[in-house]
């Protein structure tokens, strides 16, 4: 029922939307206030019906109605509240709402801010956009044609020929599927509303263009668009930077970037929205390019759909790590994209011989000619991904069945590229506020240079950089960092607001050799034995056991419990067990490692994760998945996760047993009937599926205990039988008597546990370590001692990559305050 | 015409030739076990076959399963990563590297996970209700 009112509140939607955008339409054809007036009062009414959607969406979310598909396909009972609002947005219905709703907040600021002649354009083609996007979710359905795949449809909708629903129209499952395990972050909590709010501001520039070619006002848009533009940039930066970063600290690839679809899709936009934030700003100064921004500003936008219609289509389900399944709207997303696209490029095409063209052209040595070149390199960059993205579609001109490129394809084409861009940031800067003459230029570009080169000397020694394209590009990169930082520090005493386009530049620098740093320095951390292995592998010495040739290094480390292992010649890694927690996720595993650095540092701790997949395992078989740890330095980073354990070992083939697919080979082996364990407090031991935690020693009274007891303790032991998950606690007694002679005995009586076979005694105190032995009677398995294998990496100088994201965002914001302040004294 | 709009465009379909040539050689085609015996650097999309027994090996430090191809072909697959995460919830995979005998060698793999559309069975959560 409640369902049914959302869909009809997302019609109602559509309709004022509609009936807004004809109102916007007639007031902006006739320049008229009092229709646009209308259209607003409608637009209004319109944000009551989108907000009151997402209101009963979050409603049926939070209260778990599990009879609407999207509810039961995104949550379950046991899902945290914080991650109930990450599920809002976790499918494709949810983030177009998500999107719709940002793209009606920011239309209210353009109600405020803009001015005439542009106010009824802008709002029109802004409404006119966000049609496209309800129509996403509208669930209309006309005879076959199904228009939009709404939020609010139930699994009877869903699937009305699924047997369960013939049975039983009114099913209601039990409990839905969950979210996905790895999207339980605090950074995919924030990062889809990060990333529509930027491709809803990103919209601004298209509708403003737009309304510049139709009103012919090509000059005054850029003032108004700039801070909007800029706005979008940001947002579209902070949600790559969180969308990477959660990447690197939960996935276990190793990094931030992997140029996937997914990732490509809001890089793109950034660029070419980055192109057009340059044309802009010197149109605005010289009243030049105003072609160019134009297509900048059509360009970021088409991009954005482009790669909506590429990841939301289905089209790159094979090449993509992550991307949608078709919800059946391929040919309403083909619609929204060659429309958006005709619409923008018809316009352009309608008045390109009105544009102003440039009468005079610019000198090499100008603010105009190195900003243009700058948008041309940002926008070649783009288009480059674009065709890598493309790749299932531009492919098919090579082959019937394309695949990705191949990650070369990308880093070969942007490293030039880069290289390029990181001359022209500074040459540009120097010229944007300084007339030069090539003379004077050079010989005001001298001590940057000097120092830039006495920077990277130094970073080829420490860094042993053997490659001289690396060394190229980390000159260029150091001479963006160096260049426009002296441009900044000129800037700081006289016009602090103005610093906003140096401290992006240098942002871009650091940028550029973090990168390089933390990817083409990222080295495997080994210990002595492996690397010994790959020197062997990499002679061509290792066969495997059909003969042929092994090509692939070790990247993995076996730890086992505490034995300190040296890695890299640079640490001692000791792995000092685990402990199990039910709290977040059941199951789960947090391993403790230790490294202390050889050559006298702070040691530290690593704590890698692994945990069962409750949403996809079964009781036969655990799908384990794993947390990576990170510890974050300024200079390197260790990145290390858990690739297997005893301990998973163990919990699979015991589950293995039960389902009775192993083979009980456990009979022949000889386990003897008492085995001796050691435990420290609060380590857990998994045997024989029984896991077993030494939780604390408890003192035993000794008035109790037989005369002549000197020391009487208690061990509290937690006993967990792993098929049942029943839990026993166990206070075996240790305590030492004398006799008359003075001799001294122990006196450990079993702990009985008859039921499973078991007996415990507490035979032995270590007072040094605080550790004790455990005499176990009854084991089916041999104890074996506890490993781990850990896949780590040293990651020199990822701090950079942060840095230089962060610096980016900090002069993209200065500059938001410089353009807005100005803009806000016309309204 | 201007010799700097020549200059221009000569420019333009020199870069372009350049990115679409080098674009053309680093795709390559998917394809199966049977005709990847000819190639280096072979994608083979298929589904892992879970009725084999697959995992990772301690002593080899390699992960091994069996993957049907869309052929319907079976072959053993060795990769020298342990197992991704995801591994069993991807109904497509993706191996890229070179078959040697008959096991496929892969340096990479890419999985098709349904991580934003799960494609559950809503029949199979009955049971907390039922029980």
């Amino acid at each position: 029922m409640i369902g049914i009112i959302g869909k009809v509140l997302l019609s109602l939607a559509f309709v004022t939307g509609l009936a807004s955008a004809v109102f916007y339409f007639l007031s902006a054809k006739n320049d008229d206030n009092r229709t646009l007036k209308i259209g607003n009062w409608i637009a209004g009414v319109q944000g009551l019906f989108i907000i009151a959607a997402s209101v009963i969406l979050v409603y049926l979310l939070f209260t778990h109605q599990f009879q609407y598909y999207y509810v039961f396909n995104y949550t379950s009972l046991d899902l945290a509240n914080k991650y109930i609002w990450s599920a809002f947005y976790g499918g494709q219905e949810g983030s177009f709402l998500l999107w719709i709703f940002f793209s009606w907040l920011f239309g209210l600021g353009l109600m405020k801010w803009t001015r005439d002649p542009y106010k009824a354009p802008v709002l029109f083609f802004l409404m006119f956009t966000q049609l496209f996007l309800l129509s996403m979710i509208l669930g209309w359905h006309f005879g076959d044609i199904t228009i939009g795949a709404s939020p609010f449809r139930t699994i009877a909708e869903e699937m009305p020929n699924a047997p369960f629903i013939q049975a039983n129209p009114n099913f209601i499952p039990a409990d839905g599927t969950g979210l996905n395990d790895l999207l339980k972050s605090p950074y995919m909590m924030i990062h889809p509303p990060i990333l529509f709010a930027g491709f809803s501001m990103m919209t601004i520039p298209y509708c403003f263009a737009m309304a510049a070619l139709w009103k012919e006002k090509y000059n005054e848009w850029v003032g108004p668009a700039l801070p909007w533009t800029l706005s979008a940039n940001v947002a579209l930066l902070s949600a790559i930077f969180l969308g990477g970063y959660w990447a690197y600290v939960t996935l276990s690839f190793g990094g931030f970037w992997a140029w996937d679809p997914v990732e490509n899709a809001a890089l793109v936009p950034w660029l070419f929205g980055t192109a057009g934030i340059h044309t802009m700003i010197i149109q605005r100064k010289s009243a030049i390019a105003q072609k160019s921004s134009i297509l900048f500003a059509i360009l970021a936008y088409v991009a954005i759909v482009y790669e909506t219609f590429l990841t939301r289509s289905g089209i790159l389900a094979d090449s993509s790590v992550h991307s949608f399944v078709d919800l059946g709207l391929y040919n309403q997303l083909l619609i929204f994209m060659l429309v958006i696209t005709g619409v923008g490029f018809g316009m352009f095409a309608w008045r390109y011989k009105k544009l102003p063209t440039q009468e005079k052209e610019s000198s090499i040595l100008s603010r105009e000619f190195m900003s243009f070149t700058g948008a041309m390199l940002l926008m070649i960059l783009g288009l480059v991904i674009i065709l890598g993205t493309s790749s299932p579609i531009i492919g098919l001109l090579f082959n019937e069945n394309p695949t990705p490129p191949e990650i070369s394809f990308y880093n070969n084409w942007s490293m030039p590229i880069a290289i390029i861009m990181a001359i022209f940031t500074v040459l540009g800067q120097y010229l944007f506020w300084k007339k030069y003459s090539a003379e004077s230029l050079l010989a005001d570009l001298m001590y940057p240079i000097i120092v830039t080169s006495v920077c990277t000397v130094s970073s080829i020694i420490f860094g042993e950089v053997r490659n001289v394209y690396y060394m190229l590009y980390l000159f260029t990169g150091w001479f963006a960092v160096i260049g426009n930082g002296w441009v900044m520090i000129r800037l700081m005493a006289k016009k602090p607001k103005l610093i906003g386009g140096a401290v992006s530049h240098i942002g871009f620098g650091a940028l550029m050799i973090g990168i390089l740093a933390s990817s083409a320095f990222n080295t495997p951390m080994l210990d002595k034995r492996t690397e010994d292995y790959n020197a062997q592998v990499k002679a061509g010495l290792v066969k495997d056991e059909q003969g042929f040739k092994i090509n692939d290094p070790v990247t993995m480390l076996n730890l086992e419990l505490n034995k300190p292992t040296i890695i890299n010649g640079k640490y001692i890694a000791t792995y000092e067990g685990y402990s199990i927690d039910n709290q977040n996720r059941p199951g789960q595993q947090t391993y403790k490692i230790l490294f202390e650095p050889i050559d006298g540092g702070k040691a530290f701790y690593l704590y890698p994760e692994v945990y069962p997949m409750l949403a996809t395992s079964t009781a036969e078989n655990v799908q384990w998945s794993v947390d990576p740890d990170v510890h974050s330095g300024w200079f390197r980073d260790i990145y290390l996760y858990v690739a297997g354990s005893s301990y998973v070992t163990q919990r699979n083939s015991s589950i293995e047993r039960k389902a009775g697919i192993q083979k009980p080979t456990d009979g022949e082996e000889n386990v003897p009937e008492k085995q001796t364990i050691k435990f420290s407090k609060g380590e857990v031991v998994s045997v024989g599926g029984f896991e077993m935690n030494f939780l604390n020693y408890a003192m035993e009274d000794t008035t109790k205990l037989p005369p002549r007891t000197s020391i009487g303790v208690r061990a509290q032991i937690e006993l967990t039988q792993l098929g049942s998950g029943e839990k026993f606690l166990l206070e075996p007694l240790f305590a030492l008597y004398n006799d008359d002679e003075g001799k001294t005995f122990v006196f450990a009586p079993p702990v009985e546990l008859p039921d499973f076979g078991l007996s415990f005694s507490f035979t032995k105190v270590y007072p040094e370590t605080s550790e004790i032995d455990l005499e176990i009677t009854g084991l089916t398995e041999e104890y074996q001692d506890e490993w781990v294998l850990i896949v780590a990496e040293h990651k020199p100088f990822i701090s950079v990559v942060w840095l230089g994201t962060f610096l980016i965002m900090i002069g993209f914001g200065i500059s938001i305050f410089r353009h807005w302040s100005r803009e806000k004294e016309k309204i | 015409m201007k010799p700097k709009l020549i200059l221009a465009i000569v420019a333009i379909i020199g870069f372009t030739s350049l990115l679409m040539y080098n674009f053309g050689e680093s795709i390559s085609t998917y394809t199966d076990f049977e005709a990847a015996k000819s190639m280096s650097n072979a994608h083979v999309a298929g589904t892992l076959d879970d009725t084999k027994e697959y995992g990772f090996s301690m002593e080899t430090k390699l992960f091994t399963f069996y993957m049907k191809d869309e052929a319907g072909e079976v072959r053993r697959v060795v990769f020298p990563k342990p197992k991704p995460n995801n591994f069993e919830q991807a109904d497509r995979l993706v191996v890229i590297g070179e078959m040697k005998g008959d096991t496929f060698y892969a340096k990479d793999m890419l999985m098709k996970c349904p991580s934003k559309y799960n494609n559950a069975d809503p029949s199979q959560f009955t049971s907390a209700e039922n029980s």
